[in-house]
């Protein structure tokens, strides 16, 4: 683009652009605040710091331009040392990115611009140079102004929504193809660019909350890998709930589609949102989660390990060293029947004998004199504990048994609450009914109660707990 | 935990602001986390013209644990409890999410109305019924919805649905899902009325099950 010499401009003509400028300058910083960098009223300097937002997620291939020479051969002693994309140089990486880092533009507004000549362009660059053609973009720029009208607004337009790109020859189709001499070093300054963007664009949106139904700002919120949008005290009082009950299982995004999907929280966001003993907590229930799966765990009988114990691998499933086990965290070696010290491979677990035992002193009149011998022999306090030991065991199986219901499956104890009697176990998947303990055909669990003549036929609602009969309804069902 | 509090007044004061949804949740005493819901019958269903009050009950970690729900009237479906109310559907249990509300739950059970789910039943002889002959089944959970409900009353008696049981005499072998031909055969033969109906009843004498179930399978039940 040439422009006739200008004659002198007249006083009027001067001040007519000069107040266009203004104007001009004006607008663009109402419409671009974050692209307005300075500008210096006397000289007419401009400094603009240009963005480019592609819309939506675009895949960037990024290619080697041939520009560096090969690394001559190293010796393998030294390519060891350096990081494999650089011995390697990848021809072209893959990237999806929905920003890219902005393009730096230095101008001069001479005195009749708009009406007489174009802004000067004095510097149009990009950080690391990750823009090539940088000369063919700024010609197009200057061949968009015409006389009498301000382009700097266009420029930005053209220049923020990645319109560019495509007369440069870069794009097409959704691609994008950027050459450069490193690609591995640009397609990390373009990923963090990228990150960093969305990151502050995130942390400054409002979003609501729809666990606790208030407004928050993004920088108090958390956007799952799901991509759904929860404030972080509601996400830390649900996984904190969650990870106290030991429902490790609902530790995830409480989205109902996810939910239903059972999908689970990465370590990374969980990390991000409960304490650090939470974590810990989240991170040994994960693991006693899998462990329990394996139908032979038997957790270490120590009151303050409680480590799960699995089969040893090459035990003789016969001889009597298939009951032992030892404890991978304390070392304790114990039965696996009668979960006491390891008593041999060849002697019978000793419990029987202490129940027996129990049992017979127990039922002797308190002063008769066989009991006191006993008593004797054996210490009245240590009796008492072992009696108090046996009685508070015999409560807990009586109470297993009276208001829990064994899973047929994996023998975990289940109380109902409330519902029907039809259960699905939560640990291993087993369908039982809670009346009788059978096991219920998955297929069709409901036969067991809708067939004539079956022991829980029409049943399926019949256990009331006490809690339910307190939760009863306060008027209607006078007619059963 | 105002946490919770707050919440649920908000739902409870959304609701009240809604007007499109017909749904409603007010107090039953002086606390906000024991409530009751109700909801009109979904049109085109045995439910149309009923009016469905639900006991609604807020746990301690609510909503991060689900709302408790129970049908206060009571409804002929299969996956309601006919004697108890109780419902059985997955977002009340371990399908819930802390993003469901009250309302949402309400609107959900609407829908249950509309649709039921006949392999997941929580009442296996309304299934039963549902299954052998939709078209008896439509016919008692109708006749419900009139005795218990209170459709096709006047709109005084609507809100009483439980209470309209006490104005007209009911049909006992109505409600049972039952034909009075059916019940007055076996009565004929000197059995109590109360008794043939529990005995047909359960052995779903409906539909093709009437030819299918011998008289004599009948008796022997009935004696026994």
């Amino acid at each position: 683009m040439s422009l006739s010499p200008h004659t002198e401009l007249s006083q009027d003509e001067v001040r007519k652009c000069q107040s266009m400028q203004v104007e001009e300058w004006e607008v663009l910083e109402s419409i671009y605040p974050e692209c307005c960098i300075s500008r210096e009223h006397d000289q007419g300097n401009i400094k603009l710091e240009i963005p480019v937002e592609l819309g939506d997620e675009l895949t960037v291939s990024i290619m080697d331009d041939g520009s560096l020479p090969a690394l001559p051969s190293l010796p393998t002693s030294l390519k060891s040392g350096l990081p494999s994309e650089v011995i390697e140089r990848p021809h072209q990486i893959q990237e999806h990115l929905t920003t890219l880092p902005p393009l730096l533009l230095h101008l001069i507004l001479s005195p009749g611009y708009p009406i007489y000549a174009p802004p000067k362009i004095v510097s149009f660059q990009t950080n690391y140079n990750w823009l090539p053609l940088m000369n063919l973009l700024q010609e197009m720029l200057l061949d968009m102004w015409s006389p009498g009208e301000g382009t700097l607004y266009t420029w930005a337009e053209f220049i923020r929504s990645g319109d560019f790109l495509q007369p440069l020859g870069l794009k097409d189709n959704d691609q994008l193809r950027i050459p450069h001499p490193a690609p591995h070093l640009l397609r990390r300054v373009l990923k963090s660019y990228d990150e960093n963007m969305k990151l502050s664009q995130f942390s400054q949106s409002s979003f609501t909350c729809s666990i606790c139904f208030t407004v928050l700002k993004g920088s108090r919120c958390l956007q799952l890998a799901c991509s759904h949008v929860f404030c972080r005290t509601c996400l830390e009082d649900f996984w904190g709930l969650c990870i106290k009950e030991g429902d490790v299982g609902r530790v995830g995004c409480p989205d109902p589609e996810c939910v239903k999907e059972h999908s689970e929280a990465s370590e990374e966001d969980v990390r991000k949102v409960v304490s650090e003993d939470q974590l810990k907590r989240w991170k040994w229930l994960r693991q006693k989660q899998t462990l329990e799966r394996d139908p032979s765990i038997i957790h270490c009988p120590m009151e303050f390990c409680q480590t799960p114990v699995p089969k040893p691998a090459e035990s003789d499933g016969d001889s009597g060293w298939a009951r032992l086990r030892t404890c991978p965290s304390c070392s304790y070696s114990f039965c696996a029947f009668c979960k006491r010290t390891w008593h041999g491979p060849l002697t019978d677990c000793p419990i029987s004998f202490a129940e027996t035992f129990l049992i017979e002193y127990m039922e002797l009149p308190v002063d008769s004199p066989k009991r006191v011998n006993i008593e004797r022999r054996f210490g009245k306090t240590n009796l008492r504990r072992m009696v108090a030991k046996y009685e508070e065991e015999q409560m807990n199986k009586k109470w297993l048994e009276d208001s829990t219901m064994a899973c047929p499956g994996c023998r975990v104890y289940v109380e109902k609450s409330l519902g029907c009697n039809h259960m699905t176990c939560s640990k291993c998947g087993q369908h039982f009914c809670y009346r009788c303990g059978a096991k219920l055909f998955a297929g069709d669990p409901y036969k067991h109660f809708s067939t004539p003549g079956l022991s829980c036929y029409s049943k399926l609602f019949d256990f009331q707990s006490a809690d339910d009969n307190e939760w009863q309804p306060v008027e209607g069902f006078e007619f059963v | 935990m105002d946490a919770r509090l707050r919440r649920v007044n908000k739902e409870i004061s959304d609701c009240k602001n809604d007007k499109t949804s017909n749904i409603t949740i007010d107090l039953i005493g002086d606390s906000p986390f024991h409530l009751k819901g109700s909801f009109p019958g979904p049109s085109g269903t045995p439910y149309e013209g009923g009016h469905f009050e639900v006991d609604i009950a807020i746990p301690e970690s609510y909503p991060f644990q689900p709302v408790k729900m129970k049908f206060i009237t009571k409804v002929y479906h299969p996956n309601v409890s006919s004697a108890s109310g109780a419902i059985c559907l997955d977002i009340l249990k371990d399908a819930w999410s802390p993003v469901l509300t009250l309302k949402s739950t309400l609107i959900s059970l609407q829908s249950l109305l509309c649709s039921p789910e006949p392999n997941d039943p929580q009442d296996a002889e309304v299934a039963k019924h549902y299954t052998t002959s939709k078209k008896s089944f439509e016919d008692t959970a109708r006749y419900w919805t009139q005795v218990y409900a209170g459709a096709g009353k006047g709109k005084g008696s609507a809100a009483g649905g439980a209470v309209g049981a006490t104005e007209a005499p009911k049909n006992e072998v109505a409600i049972a899902g039952l034909e009075e031909v059916h019940v007055g055969k076996f009565e004929k033969l000197g059995f109590e009325r109360g008794k043939v109906i529990d005995v047909l009843r359960r052995l779903n004498y409906r539909g093709s099950n009437v030819t299918n179930i011998h008289d004599d399978r009948i008796v022997q039940e009935l004696l026994k």
